[in-house]
C-alpha cells in the first residue's frame, strides 16, 4: 500500500484557501481512496461535452507518458468534467460520480503505458471508466448487502430534477432501456462520442453499437410516443 | 416521432441533466497524486510483438512437449491430415493470440475471446471428423485420460506464462483475458497431443483432444473469474 500526502497550500493558485495536507490512499490496485471536501472554488462543468480537439488530448496523453506535468495537469482540467458527467448521468453510480472520477484517474495513471500514440485518447479513456463505474456496481452491491442502517441517514442533496410535462428527463428515459442500450446512448449523446469511439470504449464492434442505438431509439420513440398520445388525451 | 426528434429531446434531457460544479480542490489532489508519482513509462509493444510473443509460447511450449514426449503423432498422420491439421492450428492460435492482445489494452478492439473457443471448439471437431475414421468407443476412457493429462499438462504451463505476458499489459476484465489465455493455452495442448499421439480414432481425438481446449478454457475463464473476485473483495474489506 503506498500513501500520497500532498500539501495542498504550496498547490493552491492565488485566491484559492489555503488548505490543510490532503491525503490520499493507493493501494497494489491503485484504487484510491480520498477524502474529499466538497467546499471551495468549482470547475465548471458544462453542460454539453467539450469536445477538445482529439489531437491535443493525444499530444497531452504523449506527454503524460513522458511525464510532463503540465500536460498532466491539462489533461486532468480537460477531460475530468467529461468523467464527471459520464458517472453523474448514470443514476447507479450519481452518488459516487466524483470519487469514480478520481478512482479513474488513478486507473488511468496505472494504465498509461498501454495507450498507444495516435490512436484516440476518449475511448481509452472512457473504456477505464466503464469498468471503474461496473467495478463500483459490483462492489456498492455487496457492500450494502452486508450493512445495517443504525440510524436515519440525512438527507442528501437530490440529483437535479427537470422534469415538465414537455421535457422528459434523462433517468426516465435511460431507465427504459436495457443497460447495453443505456450505455452506447450515453457515450453516444452524453459524452458526444462517435460510433467507432463507443465501439472502441465498449470492446464491440461499430456495427454492434449501431444496433444497439437503433433499438434504443425505437424503444425511445416508443416511449415518446406513449407520453404524446397521454398527454393528448 | 422522427429519429431527429428523438436526437433533440435527448439532447435536451442531456444538456439539463448537468453534474455540479467541480470543486476545484478535487481536480488538485488528483493532479498532485498523479504529479507526486510521475514518471517516464515506456509504451507496450504494438499489438503485432504482442500477439508474436503469444504466438511463439504457443508454439514453442507445444513443440518442445512433444519432443520431449515423442512425435508419434506426427509420424502416423498423412500428408493432407498435416496440411490441413496444422495450419488450422496455427490459424486458431493467432486469433487465441490477437483476443489475448485486446485484452491488455482498453479500448483495443471488439472482444475476440469467445469468438476464439466457438472456433477452436467447432471447427477442431468438424475437421476432425472429415480426416479421421473411427466411432468406436470401446476403451474411450481409458484410452483418453492419459491423453486429456497430457494436454492440460502442457496447456497449465502455458496458461500461466501467459498471464504473465498479459501482465504486462492492463488487463480490465480477467475473466476475459482469462479466457482468451485458456484457450490459447488449450491449442498448445491440441498441438502437443496431434504431434504425440499416435491413436487416429476420430472419437478420441475430437472428445479428448479438443476436449483439451474446452477444458483449459474453462479453467482460464474460472482463474480470471476468481482473480476478479479477490481484487473486489479486497476493495469491498477496504470499504467496509
Amino acid at each position: 500500500m503506498k500513501v500520497f500526502s500532498c500539501r495542498r497550500d504550496l498547490f493552491s493558485p492565488e485566491g484559492f484557501a489555503p488548505v490543510a495536507s490532503a491525503a490520499g490512499i493507493m493501494d497494489s490496485d491503485g484504487l484510491f481512496a480520498l477524502l474529499p471536501p466538497r467546499e471551495g472554488p468549482v470547475m465548471p462543468v458544462r453542460s454539453t461535452p467539450d469536445r477538445t480537439p482529439l489531437l491535443e488530448l493525444e499530444l497531452l496523453m504523449s506527454g503524460y507518458q513522458q511525464a510532463d506535468e503540465e500536460a498532466v495537469r491539462t489533461l486532468i482540467e480537460k477531460v475530468s468534467p467529461l468523467l464527471l458527467r459520464y458517472f453523474w448521468v448514470q443514476a447507479a453510480n450519481r452518488r459516487f460520480a466524483e470519487d469514480l472520477m478520481q478512482e479513474t484517474w488513478m486507473r488511468i495513471h496505472r494504465a498509461r503505458h498501454t495507450y498507444r500514440r495516435g490512436e484516440p485518447v476518449l475511448p481509452w479513456i472512457l473504456a477505464i471508466a466503464r469498468h471503474t463505474g461496473v467495478d463500483n456496481y459490483r462492489k456498492v452491491r455487496r457492500v450494502e448487502v452486508r450493512e445495517t442502517q443504525v440510524d436515519i441517514l440525512p438527507e442528501t442533496a437530490a440529483a437535479a430534477q427537470h422534469f415538465t410535462r414537455d421535457a422528459p428527463d434523462l433517468d426516465m428515459l435511460l431507465a427504459e432501456l436495457p443497460p447495453s442500450q443505456r450505455e452506447v446512448i450515453v457515450m453516444l449523446k452524453v459524452s458526444g462520442m462517435s460510433i467507432d469511439e463507443v465501439a472502441r470504449a465498449t470492446s464491440s464492434s461499430a456495427g454492434s453499437v449501431k444496433q444497439k442505438a437503433h433499438r434504443a431509439y425505437t424503444k425511445l420513440r416508443e416511449v415518446l410516443s406513449g407520453r404524446g398520445g397521454a398527454h393528448e388525451a | 416521432m422522427k429519429p431527429e426528434e428523438v436526437d433533440r429531446i435527448l439532447a435536451q434531457a442531456a444538456h439539463r441533466a448537468a453534474p455540479p460544479d467541480i470543486s476545484r480542490r478535487v481536480i488538485e489532489r488528483v493532479e498532485n497524486v498523479l504529479v507526486s508519482d510521475l514518471r517516464p513509462v515506456r509504451p507496450l509493444a504494438p499489438p503485432w510483438a504482442s500477439g508474436t510473443a503469444f504466438l511463439i509460447l504457443f508454439a514453442a511450449v507445444a513443440a518442445a512437449a512433444a519432443a520431449a514426449l515423442g512425435l508419434h503423432g506426427v509420424a502416423v498422420l498423412a500428408g493432407e491430415q498435416r496440411a490441413l491439421i496444422f495450419p488450422s492450428l496455427l490459424l486458431a492460435a493467432l486469433l487465441a493470440a490477437a483476443a489475448c492482445v485486446r485484452q491488455m489494452r482498453p479500448a483495443a478492439g471488439a472482444s475476440l475471446e469467445t469468438m476464439a473457443l466457438v472456433v477452436s471448439a467447432l471447427g477442431f471437431p468438424a475437421l476432425f471428423w472429415l480426416l479421421f475414421r473411427g466411432y468406436d468407443t470401446g476403451n474411450l476412457v481409458s484410452e483418453g485420460v492419459p491423453c486429456l493429462i497430457a494436454g492440460m499438462s502442457v496447456a497449465i504451463p502455458t496458461g500461466i506464462l501467459a498471464a504473465l505476458v498479459l501482465r504486462r499489459g492492463f488487463v480490465m476484465d480477467w475473466s476475459r483475458a482469462g479466457l482468451a489465455a485458456g484457450t490459447l493455452a488449450g491449442l498448445a495442448g491440441l498441438a502437443m497431443l496431434e504431434l504425440h499421439c499416435p491413436n487416429l480414432k476420430a472419437i478420441h481425438v475430437i472428445v479428448w483432444h479438443v476436449g483439451v481446449v474446452v477444458f483449459s478454457a474453462a479453467l482460464g475463464l474460472a482463474t480470471g473469474s476468481a482473480a476478479d473476485r479477490l481484487r473486489r473483495r479486497k476493495a469491498i474489506r477496504r470499504a467496509i
